[in-house]
């Protein structure tokens, strides 16, 4: 589904990211995993847009993404999170989900500034599908709140339903769990699993080790923007490359 | 065109390329350390032009005296505005560009109501022509332009060589890593709008003395010192001597050539075009 | 319809009753004349608004005016075009100007952002004092002339000599234009506005165009000074590119920040009550800068949500009160 081909960014005169091979299938869970630093999250933003490639190639889907903004990649199904909570905090949490549905339905411009019956009729539709949307995260009795004030943990669940919203084919987790304590991640957890059981293909980045084996069933370690390993939870457990990467970045 | 007419222009252009770097500097010291578009800094050079002025008419001071006491007061107030109106707002630029709004109709309004509305002029002290190929080039405009450059260059050994400078080029490009590198913000702040108000009193008191003044003369200063920094660099200290040199070149040169709006516009228009292509200006980094 | 709604509607109504009265109740060539720019104002400030709902401050707002008064005289009077259709399209070719240097603009953020609009407007009136052969340069445009008549044989002959007669057209026109400022601000659009001032990167992630959004609202905000500019040379008939200066924008911007640009009101109240004050206190009016500058620094120091954010602050300050009493007793 997502190729990634010799992937590199420099910045200045050092690189992020080093020749990138990798691919995500549909229907895999994924997991990209690495010490601090290593450019976890420069690929995300490579890959959705936000940072332009010096060198390489990213194709979802057969289409050449390499170039494009990161609302044309979500208008082709691929959505990420972002690893600092980024959420509308002026708004509701329902509110968020609502106009995160931006893209599923198109609303003309017209259509809603003349509030025509069509329009309403499709906002209707979208309230009921963000309130489905907030039951799939467990986050319906919160929707009234406005989400500035929400606890850290509901806001980067809400994160998550906000990337929902724009019904995903893809859907790029980065660091889902941070700062979480241990309720909420086993939460979460749950809700990431249930979602790739509806058939979202998953990539997360995760410092959090035993969530990363846990859910996913293929992981890519990343160190100094250089991939050192891919395959298995139990392959990368053993494997000496990673675990000298943890060491000794301390 | 004789070659006389073009050397003069040139001079033209370079006088006027010193004081509009003079202002831009000003304006992008404030900018990239205090993080504010301070729009009342054309009233600031405005006040320094009426400073200088009264000094020398009212109190018979001597042309350099007088322009270094100003610059001296004026730099002092710039580090009181820093304190009253700008530092609550730190992090807060949109609303720090408001107070800088009220202090445009505050500055004005006070000169206003000192000095009155007519514009005056006093005779510079610098008189005669240097006669050179043929060319007769005032004293004042080449004194500008040495004063202007001079500062300059003292600006930038400043920068390079002190440690305060050298903590104002830290903030101008990394705030947080400079703060966390232990450097005292609020200490280069206030350092930052004394140079940057005292720059722009200097660039006043210049153009006063060989114009004149009016208290309306400060929006021409800040509408030059935003094109410089918009051509140059937004946030960028190098990047305010290249486009005011450019901007003044042309300034200088056009009219000779052309009508003096025309050069206005061809200024803009290369403006636009950068803009178009390189928002952040040829050397910003935003 | 809801009673929130009503209530809206209703308020509003007799609001533009109230207005259409007005000229009865306060007759007089002088009178007109500020009610007219009342009515100006409450148009720029509000249309800077919807510009403001995606975070960004523009103070193009000036060099708009300008674009939008000099097309309409100039298809009026060189090419003999009807003053109405010239008024529309003097909305609409500073909507163009906006949205063709919108998209290298609205990539700056904040404060550099406000910066190229200070230089867009400049750069408008260089256009203008240099165009010499049409637009006659610093000197302006004289004998500008009203707006054509409306006439309908047998039922309807308006002539707009009269000032009374221009300011209820402006009012006309001020309706129109706050109708769809409303309508665009309660759509969708307004909610994504709205998103990408707290979020710029979150909107993007979720398929919104922000580059797109931002053009839009500083095209559609600029369309309306563009209208209210070509009304105005229509109406005073004479034109100089000084006319709309810097002041001019700042003044306009001191109005919605003053008024509050946190509700659509907000610049309503501000421009109305920063321009009918200045008129009662025309014995002072040297005074006028200074009395503007402190109440912007009131009200950015004390009450930064302007003055629809009054209710709540006193709401604030008296709970405040209250616990203490509380806590002694």
């Amino acid at each position: 589904m997502l190729k990634i081909e010799g992937l590199t960014k420099y910045f200045g005169g050092l690189a992020a990211v080093s020749g990138l091979d990798m691919s995500v299938n549909s229907g895999d869970i994924a997991g990209l995993i690495g010490p601090n630093g290593a450019g976890k999250t420069t690929v995300f933003n490579l890959v959705t847009g936000f940072l332009r490639p010096t060198k390489g190639r990213v194709t979802f889907e057969g289409k050449d993404i390499t170039v494009k903004k990161p609302h044309s990649i979500a208008e082709k199904g691929m959505v990420r999170t972002f690893q600092a909570t980024n959420i509308f905090p002026d708004f509701t949490v329902l509110k968020n989900i609502v106009l995160a549905c931006h893209l599923k339905p198109k609303i003309g411009l017209w259509e809603t500034v003349l509030h025509t019956r069509s329009s309403q009729h499709k906002e209707k539709d979208i309230l009921q599908r963000s309130q489905k949307i907030l039951g799939m995260v467990g986050m319906e009795a919160m929707a009234d709140i406005t989400a500035g004030t929400l606890a850290h943990g509901h806001k980067r669940l809400l994160g998550i339903a906000i990337a929902l919203a724009a019904e995903p084919k893809l859907l790029l987790l980065d660091e889902p769990l941070s700062g979480m304590n241990a309720e909420e991640v086993s939460e979460t957890m749950r809700v990431i699993n249930r979602l790739w059981q509806s058939g979202i293909t998953i990539l997360l980045i995760e410092h959090n080790m035993r969530a990363a084996m846990n859910l996913c069933q293929r992981i890519v370690v990343l160190n100094f923007g250089k991939k050192i390993a891919e395959g298995s939870p139990e392959e990368i457990k053993g494997n000496n490359d990673v675990i000298q990467a943890y060491l000794g970045a301390g | 065109m004789s070659i006389g007419a073009l050397a003069q222009s040139i001079i033209n252009g370079f006088s006027s390329a010193g004081i509009y770097i003079l202002v831009a500097l000003g304006l992008t010291l404030v900018l990239s350390i205090v993080n504010i578009v301070q729009l009342s800094h054309g009233e600031i050079y405005m006040i320094g032009a009426y400073s200088v002025y009264y000094m020398v008419v009212s109190l018979g001071l001597n042309f350099f005296l007088a322009l270094v006491i100003s610059t001296l007061l004026i730099g002092g107030l710039g580090i009181l505005l820093e304190r009253l109106c700008f530092r609550p707002f730190r992090g807060q630029p949109d609303r720090a560009m408001i107070i800088s709004i009220g202090l445009i109709l505050v500055l004005q309004s006070v000169v206003l109501s000192i000095a009155g509305g007519t514009p005056r002029s006093y005779s510079s002290p610098f008189t005669g022509v240097l006669q050179i190929l043929g060319a007769s080039i005032s004293w004042e405009r080449l004194v500008i332009l040495l004063i202007g450059f001079g500062l300059i260059a003292v600006l930038f050994l400043f920068v390079r060589m002190t440690k305060t400078g050298q903590a104002m080029l830290a903030i101008s490009q990394d705030r947080e890593g400079a703060a966390l590198q232990g450097i005292n913000i609020n200490r280069i702040s206030a350092v930052a709008m004394f140079l940057g108000c005292g720059l722009a009193a200097i660039g006043g008191a210049l153009v006063g003395s060989l114009f004149s003044i009016s208290p309306t003369m400060g929006s021409f200063a800040l509408m030059k010192g935003i094109a410089v920094i918009i051509l140059g660099g937004l946030g960028s200290i190098p990047g305010a001597v290249v486009g005011g040199l450019i901007l003044g070149l042309i300034d200088g040169i056009m009219p000779v050539l052309a009508t003096t709006y025309l050069a206005g516009l061809i200024g803009f228009g290369a403006i636009i075009i950068i803009l178009i292509f390189r928002p952040q200006g040829i050397w910003g980094h935003e | 319809m809801n009673k929130r709604l009503l209530i809206q509607i209703l308020s509003y109504g007799v609001l533009i009753i109230f207005m259409f009265l007005l000229p009865l109740f306060f007759p007089g060539l002088y009178v007109t004349h500020v009610l007219i720019l009342i009515v100006i104002n409450i148009i720029l400030a509000s249309s800077l608004r919807l510009i403001n709902l995606t975070g960004q401050m523009s103070l193009a707002h000036g060099g708009m005016m300008t674009i939008g008064a000099y097309t309409s005289t100039l298809l009026v009077m060189k090419l003999g075009i009807s003053s109405w259709a010239a008024l529309l399209l003097a909305g609409f070719s500073a909507a163009i100007i906006a949205c063709l240097v919108g998209f290298p603009f609205v990539r700056l953020k904040g404060i550099y952002f406000s910066m190229v609009t200070i230089f867009l407007a400049q750069m408008v009136t260089l256009t203008v004092q240099q165009w010499r052969s049409m637009t006659g340069g610093s000197s302006g445009i004289y004998n500008i002339p009203r707006p054509d008549p409306i006439v309908i044989p047998g039922i309807l002959n308006i002539t707009f000599t009269s000032s009374v007669n221009c300011y209820y057209l402006v009012l006309v026109i001020l309706l129109v234009s706050l109708i769809m400022l409303y309508a665009i601000e309660h759509s969708r659009i307004g909610l994504t506005f709205r998103g990408i001032q707290q979020s710029d990167s979150l909107a993007e992630s979720v398929g919104m165009n922000t580059t797109g959004f931002k053009v839009l609202a500083f095209s559609i905000g600029c369309f309306f000074p563009g209208l209210t500019g070509g009304f105005y040379s229509q109406y005073i008939m004479a034109i100089n590119p000084d006319t709309f200066s810097f002041l001019f924008a700042i003044y306009i911007l001191i109005y919605m920040i003053v008024g509050g640009s946190g509700k659509f009101i907000g610049p309503i109240l501000g421009a109305f009550i920063l321009t009918v004050l200045p008129e009662v206190m025309r014995p002072l009016k040297q005074f006028q800068p200074f009395f503007f500058a402190g109440v912007l620094m009131l009200v950015i120091f004390l009450m930064p949500e302007g003055i629809v954010g009054l209710p709540r602050r006193l709401k604030v300050v008296a709970g405040r009160l209250f616990k203490e009493r509380e806590e002694r007793a």
